[in-house]
């Protein structure tokens, strides 16, 4: 037991923040706010010729093969610079490649790597929920076709992507089920059209429809009858990085929150000397510090294969309410500086609260790990996995 | 980074469980939280304990020339944890005096204490708070005066828990009457059987009734004490004579990382599940009610959060660190998950969660009602949640002292 970052996972992550630190400036994350691609193609290019997407993919198409625990230390550096980049679009789409797709679809991993491939992907409906049966993509088979109708909502990055993992439910069996599945599509298909979604984070967000869009089955990724574990595989890897984004972001926040009280005079002192401010900062720490332990502790377990559904929600659960206070509080002590859309402070805060809606709401989440803590009647202990236990229904 | 025990970790964890499962009787563990009036524990309960030291498990982590088992402080906490869950029983060689003695005293308090409290023959008490003054220990009046080669001992102390089954106490004092403030400060090792010592009881709120013994803080009673002309060889003192604020800070951080802090604080988001798994027909609709659900669900993962900051901790302790906020820190957000958890599951339970121990009706012998009345406890006493806040801010975010 050693939840703290080893040597080398600490000299990636020091590394990345030292990157960012010099090339992602405010100037250049509000450029991109008003660019439709909704990233910086300067920084990207920077970015990807430093390797820093090889970190985690497979060594025979030009990766590192290191373990996700150093993708997600790479994340929280991400958030903490709310870096202008499809960076989680892209690196979550390469997991389930590398992971489920054919030697056709892996092959793509090479330019992943380069940074000459963006990817993205769709995983939830236009009910906003966050569960593979509520997507709202549907794939009819037709020979050795599969024809898609529907729309992908919330989609992030699809406009500047080439290719797309789209989440759907197909018919299955004879007796007309539907199961989940995952298609690797050409983002440029005949029959998508898209349309830009203007959130808080002012990144990039779609709404991608299908118009009877034709796709050979090759496109399926991973074996019959694998899909459900797939999209959920995808679920789990952009809820804990979207997670591990967001308490980067949350982090610098605080930090410069606390830089600005300690400097800020009033009543003759810094306001930051004021135990109402300090109780206020002491909380906000903690707030960052729970979530990165539950954040690191479920990608640790994805590492390892073991099971992390019920960590990963428990990880995205706190992210969304106790980043969004950090980033709240932030704004509450910067004062009424923090309402104006010049100020660089709102950039962090626009961001945590639109990452906090996606990839799973707090209720969803929490109604996760509910189900795994009431829904067998095994004994509970706080320190034993909850998917070790028999899933006997109540 | 890695969150899994090693094998020999989880190795010692099934030896003491399956340990506990053969020794501790229902009879035993009554017998053992019995010690209310001070009357010793039974044969059997000695029996136990010495089977517990026999296999090193009471100082786990001390040196062995002390007769402890030098293993690591993540072994220490993997015993403190399975004797309190199965009996409330505070194993392993945490706590007050003995981990305070090894780091600040001289050989010959080692040699004297350190193998006599291996043996349980020695047990301290803790001599902190006064009526005056509590978390800012600063305000300290019990005095002792040099007299030749004793010191003279007069003043109060309060909240003297377990005082009455204690063999010493660790005892703060000012020794330069002109001092004030942290300096002049010292701490001496001084026995409670000396003439002048008075431990008068103070009843707690679970007194009466008695909380069952899994509540959180079930102590019916804890003290106070009086010094009235106590002499003592000034061989007593531990650590430099005015360096006694940084001895006790020593003493406290190696208090607060431990498994019963955490434990205290989570251990009733398992009774709550577990209580809804095998309630009546009532409770089953309960596990159904999706707002009990979503209580449920975060409150079990703030207590993960709780686990995690220990595991930090210990992870620092272990790879050579220094603390600076994350004992503190921990201190904040355990004990008032605490108070947030139990007050919470008492909403669940409804107006059952207010029968104590002993009522017709009452849940569990009264513990839901009774963990509520002690929950709060843990946010006050060691150093209150809100100077843990100042310390988290000073030391963690470095934020400035307000000018007076």
């Amino acid at each position: 037991m050693n939840v703290l970052p080893n040597e080398q996972e600490l000299e990636v992550q020091e590394a990345v923040s030292l990157f960012l630190r010099t090339e992602c400036k405010s100037a250049l994350i509000r450029a991109s706010e008003k660019e439709p691609a909704g990233y910086s193609k300067e920084l990207w290019q920077k970015f990807s010729t430093l390797g820093w997407l090889t970190l985690c993919l497979p060594e025979e198409y030009g990766g590192q093969a290191l373990p996700v625990t150093y993708l997600g230390l790479m994340f929280e550096e991400l958030g903490r610079h709310i870096a202008p980049l499809p960076v989680h679009a892209t690196m979550v789409s390469s997991l389930i490649l590398s992971k489920y797709g054919s030697p056709v679809q892996r092959e793509l991993l090479r330019r992943v790597a380069t940074g000459a491939l963006i990817l993205s992907f769709s995983a939830t409906g236009k009910s906003g929920g966050w569960s593979a049966n509520a997507v709202s993509v549907k794939g009819r088979r037709e020979g050795e076709e599969i024809v898609l109708t529907g729309s992908a909502y919330f989609v992030d990055y699809f406009s500047a992507s080439e290719k797309s993992i789209i989440s759907i439910l197909i018919d299955g069996d004879s007796n007309g089920n539907e199961e989940a599945a995952a298609v690797l599509i050409d983002s440029a298909s005949k029959g998508i059209t898209v349309q830009q979604l203007h959130s808080m984070a002012k990144d990039n967000e779609c709404v991608v429809s299908f118009d009877e869009v034709r796709i050979p089955a090759s496109a399926l990724i991973g074996k019959s009858g694998q899909g459900t574990e797939v999209v959920n595989d995808l679920q789990n890897y952009a809820a804990v990085f979207l997670a591990a984004q967001m308490q980067g972001a949350a982090r610098q926040a605080m930090e410069s929150a606390v830089s600005y009280v300690n400097n800020r005079d009033a009543f003759n002192q810094p306001i930051g000397s004021f135990q109402a401010i300090q109780h206020m900062a002491a909380d906000m720490l903690n707030a960052a510090d729970g979530t990165q332990l539950l954040t690191r502790e479920a990608i640790w377990r994805l590492s390892q294969g073991l099971p992390a559904n019920v960590e990963v929600s428990q990880a995205k659960s706190f992210a969304n309410e106790k980043c969004l206070m950090v980033c709240r509080t932030t704004q509450q002590m910067f004062g009424g500086i923090g309402f104006i859309a010049d100020s660089d402070i709102n950039l962090w805060f626009r961001r945590v609260a639109s990452w906090g809606l996606r990839c799973g709401t707090t209720y969803e989440h929490r109604a996760r790990v509910a189900s795994a803590l009431l829904d067998s009647n095994d004994p509970v202990r706080l320190d034993v996995p909850l998917e070790s236990m028999s899933p006997t229904h109540a | 980074m890695e969150f899994i025990f090693s094998v020999e970790e989880h190795e010692l964890r099934t030896t003491i469980q399956s340990f506990i499962k053969e020794h501790l009787s229902e009879e035993i563990k009554r017998d053992l939280q019995e010690t209310v009036v001070g009357q010793g524990y039974s044969a059997a309960s000695l029996k136990f304990l010495g089977m517990i030291r026999d296999r090193g498990w009471s100082a786990v982590s001390w040196p062995k020339k002390y007769g402890g088992q030098e293993r690591s402080k993540i072994a220490q906490f993997i015993v403190e944890e399975e004797f309190h869950r199965a009996a409330g029983l505070g194993v392993g060689g945490g706590g007050t005096g003995a981990p305070a003695i090894l780091a600040s005293g001289t050989e010959a308090q080692k040699q004297a204490f350190i193998p006599s409290s291996i043996k349980m023959d020695i047990v301290f008490c803790q001599g902190y708070s006064e009526p005056h003054c509590g978390t800012d220990l600063a305000g300290i009046r019990c005095r002792a005066t040099r007299v030749g080669e004793n010191y003279l001992i007069n003043g109060q102390k309060i909240y003297t828990t377990n005082a009455q089954n204690s063999t010493h106490i660790f005892l703060m004092v000012r020794s330069d009457p002109q001092s004030r403030r942290h300096a002049g400060l010292s701490v001496l090792l001084v026995p409670m059987n000396l003439p002048g010592i008075t431990i008068r009881p103070l009843w707690t709120i679970q007194h009466d009734p008695r909380a069952p013994s899994i509540t959180t803080y079930a102590e019916p009673r804890t003290n106070e004490v009086f010094f009235d002309n106590v002499e003592v060889s000034v061989d007593s003192l531990l650590g430099e004579e005015g360096d006694g604020w940084r001895v006790a800070q020593r003493g406290l951080n190696l208090d607060r990382v431990g498994a019963r802090r955490y434990l205290i604080s989570v251990m009733r988001d398992e009774d709550i599940v577990n209580h809804l798994k095998t309630g009546d027909e009532f409770i089953q609709q309960k596990r159904r009610d999706p707002r009990v659900r979503d209580k449920v669900a975060e409150l079990w993962i703030e207590a993960q959060v709780c686990r995690l900051m220990t595991m930090r901790s210990l992870s620092i302790e272990e790879s050579g660190g220094n603390f600076t906020y994350e004992g503190s820190a921990e201190k904040i957000f355990a004990p008032e998950h605490g108070v947030r958890s139990t007050e919470a599951i008492s909403q669940i339970l409804g107006p059952y969660a207010q029968l104590l121990n002993g009522s017709p009706l009452a849940v569990n012998e009264g513990v839901f009602a009774h963990n509520l009345l002690g929950a709060f406890q843990s946010t006050v006493n060691h150093g209150s949640v809100q100077v843990m806040r100042d310390q988290v801010a000073r030391k963690g975010l470095n934020m400035p002292k307000q000018k007076a």
